[in-house]
């Protein structure tokens, strides 16, 4: 750490110091402004032949500046189209800048290089920033959801933002489908590392979406590469920036709760529930109830079912009538704050910032912290010859999320499940929990949230660069980079003992589970350009070297005799203590290289080589090639164009290329064997088959052959790993084919993109028989995938340079992947039955029964092919088959739960001062489980469920498509069909922001403020659903996590 | 300028100098882990043999191969599922209802689990002896015995595997990963898959020394019974629908010579009282034959205990919490009920309902408070804790009755309370004595020699008689009336018919809820005919069972797990009628 502040003052230092002044002529005057004619401040000036030689303008867009007759002077603010005026004997020189609205000139990061955003060839998409910046969650990942065309995103209301993922066009393998992230240079895997980024920091993001755009990042690029390009202090033009962003927001969950019966309610429904199956209610469930019936099974009346006063009889108990969401749940509160400080001269520029996220949490107890920090700074020398820089971020985390219980339920679904008769606190104030006959084993919420509420989750992130760049010769770069990407880990899990009802726990414990993770990446490369006539060349040559290590250590200790936070540590224990640990390493060496050719602005081409060599595979396969093509056409450059003067912008894309995927163990190819003393399959993933049970399941070679029933034991070694020595690279081959175009002076712009993409030899480690034994699954190359759709994206740009302007933009975008080889013997690890497997479909297809209603009468039953458990009332399953019974046979696909189309559709408005967006966005042709179907139309012995079961089917009601309540399901009701899996489709005005600038005269007032800025903002506001979904949101389909939440949020930002 | 382009031409050849290719630096050796031939050394071969026998004990409450109480007590008249209601763990349930041929079968829990379980045990034992194999006797001096050791752990699993699914694959050390991909269940007969097995005993009968220094280790005698047990299975050959065709007397007749091998030896006897076999501190006693050995307090996270009977605790009572699974049925308690003369009442047994009797003071052989947690009566021989009919989890499905052979009171030092569930370090015996005598006295009596068995059988019934001291109430009277006699001229006819129907009748009390129930039935080719009487009965006490038929050539024995026949591209043929 001191190493790195170390590091940080030299360069500040530099930084501060280095300029150097010059010899001058004279000097020069003059104001700039916008489209508008309002004076443009922060304007960047500087002379052509000379860029460190430079100003900027004034609050009131002046500037001066020692000029030399002949010297061509460069006007530049970003957003506008630079201007370069060349000096003769004037003494004031006023310019306009005008918008750059189709942000054609914009500089694009492409790949250890850039490029103008006009003549790209691949499909990179440029995110755009500004309504990004001020999320609320803090999150950066979470705040694309919905905003770039072909990224999807699934989130959860967690207040960390975790369990939310990003897919590139969809997926593309059967492993991990997480892109490859390139912060300022850096490369990493780990999405946490861009979920720790403060939003605000984030100068640009491009999403490199096609595999030829992709290929120069080669072996891990298959899921797409994401690149981000933090602030630095550039923008200073030359001054001190400093920036302020502040937020307050309220969160609930309130829109998103299920409606769930009461304690009375829910007696009523098990009464029915048990009649209809013939049994008595008061033998299951008469310790809770007292049901007054005429105790006729054939013609039932209920006279009326109370509560028993006394959970398990126990007079500390009194029955409660519970909500539990009620009871779990709290407004949760999200304070966000930016502090950025930037400034520079001709030669050298720094930026320091400072951000701090906390989030409350609406579910009790839990809390997220972030601080982090950025310091990015640069400097030239030698007439900007050689520059010197660094980018750095530092975030550190604290989180506490939700629990689970003793049996491993998470509490947002016992907050749903848990029986409203059970109180929170018995008569004593402790925490109740449930007693006697008739409940399930899970536990209070509220209590396990609370017992809780020392758990911790730290998370330390370093990501950063160091750089040399040297200009050896006009046009020739070459540039080494060294980056670290750096995290720490730590979850502190304490288990306290506790006495819940039936429940407890009588030994607690302290597990700490640490692990640490370092890569350190160095890349080398040589950038060349050089233009003749009308042909221009940009050559790009580069190696680059990867380490990863990663160790892992894990120390529990039993037994503290106090319980308190301050007294678990490990050495306080007076009982067991354990520690394991792992420690594993990979490697990547590459070479790259590539060329870009440009004819006249008028046709475009690429071509792009990557060679990677990984440690992850044998000697014989050790390198992957990874070659692209693309070519572009420049229509509108045309002669044939140029009487067409409404279209400003008209470009043919086409690219080709291949990238490559390693995501397997480190030693994958390897036959490994282990000393495994005594871990349970719960210690090591991938050996259990059910992640709660894995804990009682001994896995270990330890034995007490010697009947002596405790201390050491005799232990020795067991496989945990078959060879594969052929193991090699997967592959993803694409053809992307593109058009861009922007009409009326860019006042509209558009793209289209169409891709095809193959995934062959994906790396999958089959299940294989048992009778191999154990530890011998292996990783092979088996199967192929293919993926295809496309994106749409149009934007409109209406009243420029008036009072009131406005922009709507909308993009759709759709990918469908289907497996489309895969060895037989692993078909059966996918949904699919004997006759209908997964190829041709969607991994993440869903396989189920089709229903018809409910049988009405035994008629119908008679009439129907022979149904396991059918009869009046029940649900009528399609023999799909015609064989004349309902068996595994009778399923097909359904549909998947990936979206078939997502869309979006944004609207900015501005008036004088006011600005104001509006962005809703949505997915179409979803299937997916509805978890309050599950809870509303079925009765469950055990879990609380919702009013729909009080219009469930009986003689009397049948006009309904709830089924006869039963609590023996032997009809086995909820087996996957199209009744639990519905369309999940929906549109959400995610976000609706006004803001209010100050006015000038105002500010001026203020004086020293640039910007003021203040907003209101409210997200996730209105959805619209499918039908078929009766939850309240479908982005809610697992009740374990938190639901994403409603925001309001207000906020204000501050330049100065 | 010229000073500028010297400065950039130096840092330039510096940067050039340091961008340096290295093969070397792709490779990374794997760490904190072992290549084959790091471990097949003398020295570390040891260590395979006891991950061999680590092996057999490494199972999941989802996937037993210790305990059987799904397999053979759940499965057969002994009891029921148990737990909250029928959908819990509803895997167990389509067992019970014999019902398993309904797709989509609860998650996927147990048989096809176990199946894997058992397997992983036998590759460990297979690899342990491939690589003793290829060391010589001076290399490790003990190569032999420990080939018998590992070859009867093998023996063990196949035996256990073919009780549950009839045609197994039989893995051989010899075969590769492919070769035992090219291995069918249907290589062998029925009855040569019997011999196999048997094959493995033989070798370790004839190479084990009579005792082992450590006490988990099989030994010459454990052989001897296990071998005894195997062709006692095989003695009633079946034909493919399950049916018993004939009783193999030459088989029967080496059940006699190998069970007196073990009875001669005297190295084994009963317990004084049957409750030592279900107590903490008397593991590896005079009746524990081979037992798996499970610790606690061992330097492992939770100590290699027993979870597989975790959730079979009672329910409602505070010190255990959960979560009433394996709960008695009605027909097995009727059976422990004994007319005056202390005999089994063995036509009328079951005339009576529980609620119709009052279970404390009709006759009962004392062995019932062993087995079966009754209210007001000791739970697990603790007079200071009586188990109450609050502590059961659904009684409206599953009754008041709790299993206890399985469990330890919370006070034990063998006792584990982790998360919900609990486990326990008391070994799981596979072959106690009162097996071997009990099995001597079957194969007596399929023999003619029914004579011969009486003594046996009432060798075990007077040790019933005599365990009635830790079943008391705190006043020192007992719970419940204890009335058992021997078998004897003045209280019966000892005819070969009668005999036979005493010794399943002894084997039913004495390993009650312990597991051996359901393969007893199949075994002795009454399994039809018993649980569908059983079932008609019992669903009228307990309308769960209401659906209940065990269908002959069927339900005898699982179905291969449909993957695993799968995975071997239909290598596999799949048993009758699933």
């Amino acid at each position: 750490m001191e190493k790195i502040l170390l590091s940080i003052c030299v360069f500040v230092c530099v930084a501060a110091f280095s300029g150097t002044a010059y010899a001058q002529e004279r000097t020069i005057e003059g104001t700039v402004t916008d489209h508008l004619g309002d004076p443009l401040p922060g304007t960047t000036v500087f002379i052509k032949e000379q860029p460190n030689k430079g100003t900027s303008t004034n609050p009131d867009g002046n500037y001066s500046i020692e000029v030399e007759e002949g010297d061509i002077l460069i006007f530049s603010f970003v957003g506008f189209i630079s201007k370069e005026v060349e000096v003769t004997d004037q003494l004031t020189i006023d310019v306009q800048l005008q918008m750059d609205t189709g942000q054609l000139e914009e500089i694009v990061v492409v790949g250890y290089s850039s490029k103008k955003k006009v003549d790209l060839t691949g499909a990179i998409e440029t995110v755009e920033m500004e309504p990004i910046t001020t999320g609320t969650s803090g999150n950066i990942m979470q705040t694309l959801q919905g905003r770039v065309p072909g990224l999807y995103v699934e989130k959860s209301g967690t207040p960390s933002g975790a369990s939310s993922r990003i897919l590139i066009r969809g997926v593309n393998t059967l492993g991990n489908n997480d892109p490859l992230y390139i912060i300022d240079g850096v490369p990493t895997k780990r999405p946490e590392v861009f979920q720790s980024l403060s939003p605000s920091t984030i100068e640009s993001i491009q999403v490199l979406k096609d595999a030829a755009s992709a290929s120069v990042y080669g072996s891990r690029a298959s899921n797409g590469v994401i690149i981000v390009t933090t602030k630095d202090g550039s923008r200073a033009g030359g001054g001190l920036d400093i920036q302020l962003n502040v937020s307050n927001s309220v969160q609930s969950e309130r829109p998103q709760r299920f409606d769930m019966l009461n304690a009375q309610q829910r007696g009523e429904a098990l009464w029915r529930a048990s009649v209809n199956d013939g049994v008595s209610p008061a033998s299951g469930y008469g310790e809770i109830y007292t049901f007054d019936w005429n105790n006729d099974f054939n013609n039932p009346v209920l006279n009326g079912v109370s509560v028993n006063p006394f959970v398990g009889g126990n007079t500390n108990v009194p029955a409660g009538d519970t909500d539990w969401q009620e009871e779990s749940y709290d407004l949760g509160q999200v304070r966000n704050l930016d502090f950025t400080v930037s400034g520079g001269n001709e030669s050298s520029s720094a930026l320091i910032s400072v951000g701090y996220v906390k989030n409350t949490g609406m579910l009790k107890y839990t809390n997220y912290d972030r601080i982090s920090a950025r310091v990015n700074a640069q400097t030239r020398k030698f007439d900007g010859r050689l520059e010197i820089g660094m980018n750095s971020i530092f975030s550190n985390s604290n989180e506490l999320l939700q629990s689970p219980d003793l049996g491993s339920a998470p509490t947002p679904g016992l907050a749903i499940t848990l029986a409203p008769t059970i109180p929170v606190f018995t008569n004593n104030g402790e925490y109740a929990g449930p007693l006697g006959s008739g409940y399930s084993d899970r536990n209070n919420p509220v209590h396990m949230q609370y017992i809780n509420r020392w758990d911790n989750t730290n998370r330390k992130n370093v990501v950063g660069d160091v750089y040399a760049q040297i200009e050896l010769i006009p046009e020739l770069r070459l540039k080494s980079t060294v980056g670290v990407d750096y995290s720490t880990y730590r979850f502190k899990n304490i288990e306290q003992a506790f006495t819940e009802g039936f429940i407890s726990r009588s030994l607690n414990t302290l597990g700490l589970f640490t692990n640490e993770f370092m890569s350190i990446s160095w890349s080398n490369t040589v950038n060349y350009q050089i233009t003749t006539g009308n042909n221009s060349f940009q050559f790009l040559a580069g190696i680059e070297a990867i380490q990863d290590n990663f160790d892992e250590l894990i120390a529990t200790a039993e037994n503290f005799a106090t319980q308190s936070e301050e007294f678990f540590v490990l050495s306080a224990a007076s009982g067991t203590k354990q520690s394991l640990g792992t420690s594993t390493s990979s490697r990547l060496l590459s070479q790259f290289g590539k060329v870009d050719y440009n004819y006249d602005d008028r046709y475009l081409a690429s071509l792009t080589l990557r060679r990677d060599g990984s440690s992850r595979f044998g000697d014989d396969n050790r390198y992957g090639f990874f070659p692209s093509a693309t070519f572009g056409w420049r229509i509108n450059n045309e002669s044939f164009m140029e009487e067409m003067d409404e279209i400003s912008n008209l470009k043919l894309r086409i690219a080709a290329g291949r990238v490559g995927n390693q995501d397997i163990g480190d030693f994958a190819s390897l036959g490994l064997f282990e000393a495994r003393y005594g871990p349970t399959a719960a210690n090591i993933p991938g050996v259990g088959s059910n992640g709660f049970f894995d804990q009682y399941y001994n896995i270990g070679t330890a034995y007490d052959l010697n009947g002596s029933d405790s201390g050491s034991l005799p232990s020795g070694f067991v496989s945990t790993q078959g060879a594969n020595p052929a193991l090699k690279w997967e592959n993803t081959d694409e053809l992307n084919i593109g058009i861009d175009f922007g009409l009326l002076e860019e006042r509209v712009v558009g793209s289209f993109d169409y891709f095809f993409r193959e995934t062959s030899d994906i790396l999958i480690r089959p299940p294989v028989a048992s009778a191999v034994g154990e530890g011998q699954l292996r990783f092979l190359n088996g199967a192929t995938k293919e993926n295809k759709g496309w994106e749409l994206s149009l934007g409109y740009d209406g009243g420029r340079d008036k009072d009131f302007t406005y922009y709507v933009s909308t993009s759709l975008s759709r990918f469908k992947d289907k497996i489309t080889k895969l060895p037989e013997e692993v078909r059966t690890a996918f949904p699919g039955n004997a006759i209908k497997d997964i190829l041709g479909q969607s991994e993440l297809s869903v396989f189920g029964y089709r229903t018809d209603g409910l049988f009405q009468n035994q008629a119908e039953v008679d009439d129907h092919a022979s149904q396991v458990g059918a009869a009046p009332g029940r649900i009528k399953y399609v023999d799909l088959n015609g064989d004349g019974q309902i068996d595994a046979l009778d399923q097909e696909f359904i549909g998947t739960t990936l979206p078939g189309l997502e869309y979006n559709l944004n609207i900015q408005l501005g008036y004088k001062n006011f600005d104001a967006r509006i962005f809703g966005s949505g997915i179409a042709g979803r299937t997916g489980f509805d978890p309050y179907r599950f809870y509303n139309n079925f009765i469950r012995g055990r879990d609380n469920v919702g009013p729909g079961v009080f219009d469930a089917w009986t003689p009397e009601n049948t006009d309904t498509s709830i089924p006869a309540l039963t609590l023996a399901d032997s009809n086995n009701e909820t087996r996957p069909s199209d009744y639990l899996l519905v369309n999940t489709s929906y549109f959400k005005i995610r976000n609706v922001e006004i803001g209010y600038t100050l006015p000038e005269d105002v500010m001026s007032r203020l004086g020293g403020i640039n910007r003021f800025r203040v907003f209101l903002k409210g997200e996730n506001l209105i959805w619209f659903k499918s039908s078929e979904f009766n939850g309240p949101d479908p982005e809610r389909v697992d009740i374990n996590q938190i639901p994403v939440p409603t925001t309001f949020t207000v906020g204000a930002s501050i330049s100065l | 300028m010229r000073t500028n382009n010297k400065h950039i031409v130096i840092l330039a050849l510096l940067l050039t100098v340091t961008v340096v290719g290295c093969e070397d630096f792709l490779s990374v050796e794997p760490r904190g882990t072992l290549s084959t031939e790091g471990i097949t050394t003398p020295e570390n071969v040891d260590g395979l043999v006891t991950a061999a026998y680590a092996g057999i004990g490494n199972d999941e409450m989802i996937g037993p191969i210790t305990s059987m109480w799904v397999y053979g007590s759940v499965r057969s008249d002994d009891a029921y599922k148990g737990g909250g209601g029928v959908t819990d763990v509803a895997d167990i349930n389509f067992y019970e209802q014999y019902n398993l041929t309904q797709p989509q079968q609860g998650a996927g829990w147990m048989h096809p689990l176990t199946w894997k379980n058992y397997y992983k045990a036998i590759s460990r034992a297979n690899f342990a002896i491939r690589s003793l194999e290829n060391l010589t006797e001076d290399e490790f001096p003990l190569k032999t015995t420990r080939i018998a050791e590992m070859r009867f752990l093998r023996g063990h699993s196949h035996f256990m595997l073919k009780m549950l699914f009839k045609k197994i694959p039989y893995i051989h050390e010899d075969y590769t990963n492919n070769e035992i991909l090219e291995v069918s269940n249907v290589e062998y007969t029925n009855d040569e898959l019997w011999d196999i097995i048997a094959e493995d005993f033989q070798f370790a009968l004839d190479n084990l020394p009579p005792t082992q220094p450590e006490v988990g280790r099989a030994n010459q005698y454990t052989a001897a019974a296990y071998l005894a047990k195997v062709r006692l299975y095989q003695a009633y050959e079946q034909n493919d629908q399950h049916e018993v065709v004939n009783i193999n007397q030459q088989k029967l007749n080496e059940v006699i010579d190998l069970t007196q091998m073990v009875i001669g030896s005297m190295e084994y006897s009963l317990q004084p009282d049957f409750a030592e076999n279900y107590l903490y501190g008397f593991d590896n006693g005079v009746e524990s034959i081979f037992a798996i050995q499970f610790s606690i307090d061992d330097g492992t996270s939770l100590g290699r205990i027993s979870t597989v009977t975790g959730l079979n605790y009672p329910h409602g009572a505070p010190q255990y919490g959960c979560c009433g699974f394996h709960q008695p049925s009605e027909n097995m308690v009727n059976a422990f009920r004994t007319d005056t003369d202390g005999l089994p009442l063995f036509n009328t047994f079951n005339d009576q309902s529980v609620e119709d009797y009052d279970i404390d003071s009709v006759p009962v052989d004392p062995r019932l408070d062993h087995t079966v947690g009754i209210d007001g009566h000791p739970y697990k021989y603790q007079n200071d804790i009586l188990y109450s009919n609050s502590w059961a989890r659904d009684p409206g499905v599953y009754g008041f009755f709790s299993s206890m052979k399985e469990q330890q009171a919370a006070d034990s030092p063998g006792f584990k309370k982790e998360g919900p569930f609990i486990g326990t370090s008391v070994n799981i015996d596979i072959i106690r004595y009162a097996d071997v005598l009990l099995m001597q006295a079957e194969a007596y009596i399929e023999t003619g020699q029914h004579q011969l068995a009486q003594p046996l059988i009432n060798e075990v019934r007077n040790r019933a008689a005599a365990s009635t001291g830790r079943t008391q109430l705190a006043d020192g009277s007992d719970p419940s009336n204890y009335v058992i006699s021997e078998y004897n001229s003045s209280n019966s006819v000892w005819t070969e018919e009668f005999a036979r129907q005493a010794l399943r009748w002894e084997r039913r009390l004495e390993f009650a809820m312990e597991g051996p129930r359901f393969f007893d039935l199949v075994r002795w080719g009454i399994a039809e005919e018993t649980l569908n009487a059983y079932l008609a009965d019992e669903s009228l006490r307990r309308s769960f069972l209401n659906n209940a038929e065990f269908t002959a050539g069927r339900d005898e024995y699982y179905p291969i797990p449909q993957q695993e026949i799968d995975f071997t591209k239909g290598l596999y043929q799949q048993n009758p009628n699933y």
